[in-house]
């Protein structure tokens, strides 16, 4: 009978401790495709990638660039050469130790390995050198101060070098790095579920046990699950939306600029938009106020340019361009199309994208610019930009914490992104200066005179700054907003 | 009779192979590059253009299928463009979610659908007839997503009873697996209720005028067996070729219901495999997608005859 209570208290016991694991959910837009940051090309990974990889150095709220796994680095060489200082006694979630070699096989991974979408950011290193256990020496081919805000991104990762070796192609889906929480599954469409790590090298973090991430396409869902308390945090928030959960008493809403921007390719090579003037009579009827308030209900910060408010470029001299229909039609004459002209602008499906096209439509027409609206289905949308078949075309960019990520490869002739077709060697040449140089006032300037160009030239209208929009249970804390949009959960406390 | 269902069996397989055929061709002519897709971001044209060739898409089409074909004789179904997960086992994890989705949606449809058809014939021209009509052609015209929606406003954010979205597998957490069932079921069920029971009444009313129903009455056999035994039996079998195609439909995935209940079904993987070009996945969900509806139609003949003792095969 003695030994039957004592095994039923046993079983209690055991369930209360079950009962009292904390599990932090997290609804997202969209279900992450790869967990590897080798392979990994969309946004929605990092949120991830995050939680389950400490990186070389991370970002705080101001976009300043600060120590993780490298406590201190230095800048040698006319800023060819990097040496890191590494953290030591970290190990990875299978154990094995965090040191030099490590740092020097994850960034020759991302260097060399087939397939890489890391190769082309960590381009201009030369050599990875292991000084000692815990000093690495980067070498460079030339000058390249983005090399920092790119280590705090997905080339800065760190995964384990043997899960790499003893998985191969499958370590995608089975992840293993140092960070605050390890993989535990994933189920397509439903949910990746992620574990603490109980060995973390920062004591006392993290606080929850579990975080679920799960993804939720359709903002009305998204929205109903964080209202019905099925999910403690989710981002983004739809604008329309957001009303609601700020008059919620159990909920908190948090918006903060991101570091991307969107707007609108104008194909410069061919079509009625290939003509100057009557790109800038386009670009002239925007009112940018306008589309933030009745499209984005003030979460869409007007634009100067690829900068957001924050970076390193931003000029805050330039002011984002105003409506100014004076103009427009100066240019509209002055382009040889007096009465007006019409274009087609292509945009990708969903219901705020339409809405937008039509604020845009509406606004050109004051000018006597008939736009025709194309919705396509975004695959077909990126083989068009691709193959610069389209007259206009509104797709913005993730953003990157360094102004380089959000400019070099877009404006530059015949740069990957550079749908626009736009080519001006005088643009080039100032985004290589600028990419050599480090002290920030000097890259700003420079950024500045690239800057002016584009808003003549005008291969693309950048019209606003999204920002990052999450919602939360009150209950909640210890989440930092970083611009670049990640949630960091290392040190989240559900407050139970 | 198990001879005619092994000639359907066979039959079938040079359907099953235009299918196949059939979605290849149509996922090549789709615009849009898989490696472009996959490269998002990062996407520059020889990196495009190696990955290409690294998934093998840069062969000629008839190659492409030729290989995927001969794999699958194999039953390897290859692996998925968009993570590198092998496609069988992916096609495991969902399947059994959208058969149970299928089944509690053809369930409810069946409680609900039968038996108000068949109050509704009975009691032709009434008031209960009327209603019977509204209720069935609302829940055929109201739409699948407004009404999940509206379902989850009511009863996960109002209510509180249930929760608005998801999946647990049963052997997870039975009770939390069919709580949320329930809505998504209700869902689709109440659609496919609606065209149930206008068949059922249609096709009862048509038999209750027949000369052995009268017959029948004229025995004295009660209104009960008239109607349940004799009626009802010998109107099901236009009621089954609807709930045939119906549950065809259901097999290959309740696209916008999967979507509205984020559950991890057939739908969403066909949408995400549209969207990101995985040809692969694509390709096996339509396969199975196109088995089940045939299995489910060699399912409806047998019916048939079980049904009808006049039809036979052999």
């Amino acid at each position: 009978m003695k030994k039957w209570a004592a095994v039923t208290l046993a079983i209690w016991a055991l369930a209360g401790m079950a009962g009292a694991k904390t599990t932090l959910t997290v609804g997202l837009d969209s279900d992450p495709p790869s967990l590897d940051p080798l392979l990994s090309s969309a946004l929605v990974d990092r949120q991830v990638q995050n939680q389950i990889y400490d990186k070389l150095v991370d970002l705080d709220a101001n976009l300043k660039i600060v120590p993780m796994l490298a406590t201190s680095w230095s800048v040698e060489g006319g800023g060819t050469v990097y040496m890191f200082k590494l953290r030591q006694g970290v190990k990875f979630q299978d154990g094995s130790d965090f040191n030099a070699e490590a740092v020097k096989f994850n960034l020759d991974r991302y260097r060399t390995a087939p397939g890489s979408r890391r190769a082309g950011e960590l381009a201009p290193v030369k050599d990875v050198q292991v000084v000692d256990t815990y000093t690495v020496r980067v070498v460079l081919k030339e000058p390249f101060s983005p090399l920092l805000a790119i280590l705090s991104d997905r080339s800065g990762m760190m995964v384990s070098p043997t899960a790499v070796q003893k998985l191969g192609a499958d370590f995608a889906n089975n992840p293993v790095g140092s960070g605050p929480f390890k993989f535990v599954e994933r189920r397509r469409q439903d949910r990746i579920v992620l574990a603490k790590n109980e060995n973390y090298w920062m004591k006392g973090f993290p606080k929850v046990d579990e975080l679920i991430y799960r993804p939720f396409p359709d903002d009305d869902v998204r929205t109903a699950n964080l209202l019905s308390g099925a999910v403690n945090i989710i981002s983004p928030v739809a604008a329309k939306d957001l009303e609601t959960l700020r008059k919620n008493p159990n909920l908190s809403v948090s918006t903060f600029p991101g570091i991307g921007y969107q707007g609108i390719y104008l194909n410069v090579s061919k079509g009625a938009l290939a003509n100057k003037a009557l790109r800038q009579a386009f670009a002239a009827t925007i009112d940018r106020d306008t589309v933030d308030k009745v499209v984005f209900l003030g979460t869409a910060q007007p634009a100067n340019g690829p900068f957001p408010p924050g970076s390193v470029g931003y000029d805050k001299s330039i002011p984002a361009p105003k409506q100014d229909l004076d103009l427009a039609k100066k240019k509209l004459a002055e382009g040889g199309k007096p009465q007006g002209f019409s274009f087609t602008l292509s945009i990708a499906p969903g219901p705020v994208l339409a809405q937008l096209a039509q604020v845009y439509q509406a606004m050109a027409a004051q000018a006597g610019i008939q736009i025709k609206i194309e919705q396509v289905e975004f695959g077909t949308l990126l083989d068009r930009g691709t193959k610069g078949d389209f007259e206009a075309m509104a797709l913005g960019w993730s953003g990157r914490p360094d102004p380089d990520g959000n400019i070099y490869d877009f404006v530059r002739c015949k740069s990957p992104n550079n749908y626009s077709q736009y080519c001006n060697p005088k643009v080039d040449a100032l985004l290589n200066r600028a990419r050599a140089i480090r002290v920030p006032e000097a890259r700003r300037a420079i950024y500045s005179d690239a800057l002016k160009i584009l808003l003549d030239d005008l291969p693309y209208v950048y019209t606003y700054v999204p920002q990052t929009t999450i919602g939360m249970s009150k209950k909640l804390s210890g989440i930092p907003t970083v611009p670049d949009g990640i949630l960091r959960f290392r040190a989240a406390d559900l407050g139970e | 009779m198990i001879l005619f269902v092994l000639r359907r069996l066979v039959g079938g397989l040079p359907t099953l192979l235009l299918v196949t055929l059939l979605v290849f061709a149509l996922t090549r002519v789709l615009p849009g590059d898989p490696a472009t897709l996959l490269l998002g971001e990062e996407a520059n044209p020889q990196l495009a253009a190696k990955l290409r060739e690294q998934l093998g898409l840069n062969r000629p089409i008839l190659v492409q299928y030729g290989a995927w074909l001969g794999g699958l004789v194999q039953g390897d179904l290859g692996r998925s463009i968009r993570d590198n997960e092998k496609v069988s086992p992916i096609i495991w994890q969902k399947l059994p979610t959208s058969l149970e989705l299928a089944f509690f949606a053809l369930a409810i449809a069946l409680l609900l659908g039968v038996p108000a058809g068949v109050v509704a014939a009975l009691r032709r021209g009434s008031a209960t007839d009327a209603g019977v009509t509204v209720l069935a052609l609302s829940g055929i015209s109201i739409p699948n997503f407004f009404l999940g929606i509206l379902l989850v406003y009511l009863f996960s954010i109002r209510l509180d009873w249930i929760p608005p979205s998801g999946y647990v597998e049963p052997w997870v957490d039975l009770r939390k697996n069919l709580l949320l069932m329930l809505l998504p079921a209700f869902t689709l069920g109440t659609a496919l209720a609606g065209a149930i029971a206008r068949f059922t009444r249609n096709s009862l009313l048509e038999v209750l005028s027949q000369d052995y129903v009268r017959t029948a009455r004229a025995k004295g056999l009660g209104e009960r067996i008239v109607v349940w035994r004799h009626a009802l039996r010998n109107a099901a079998i236009p009621v089954v070729t609807v709930i045939g195609l119906q549950l065809g439909g259901l097999l290959g995935g309740a696209v916008i219901t999967e979507q509205v209940f984020s559950i991890p079904g057939f739908g969403r993987l066909v949408v995400d495999s549209v969207f990101n070009r995985d040809f692969p996945v694509l390709q096996a969900v339509v396969l199975i997608s196109a088995i089940s509806v045939f299995l489910v139609n060699v399912l409806v003949d047998l019916l048939y005859a079980a049904i009808d003792p006049r039809i036979r095969y052999g």
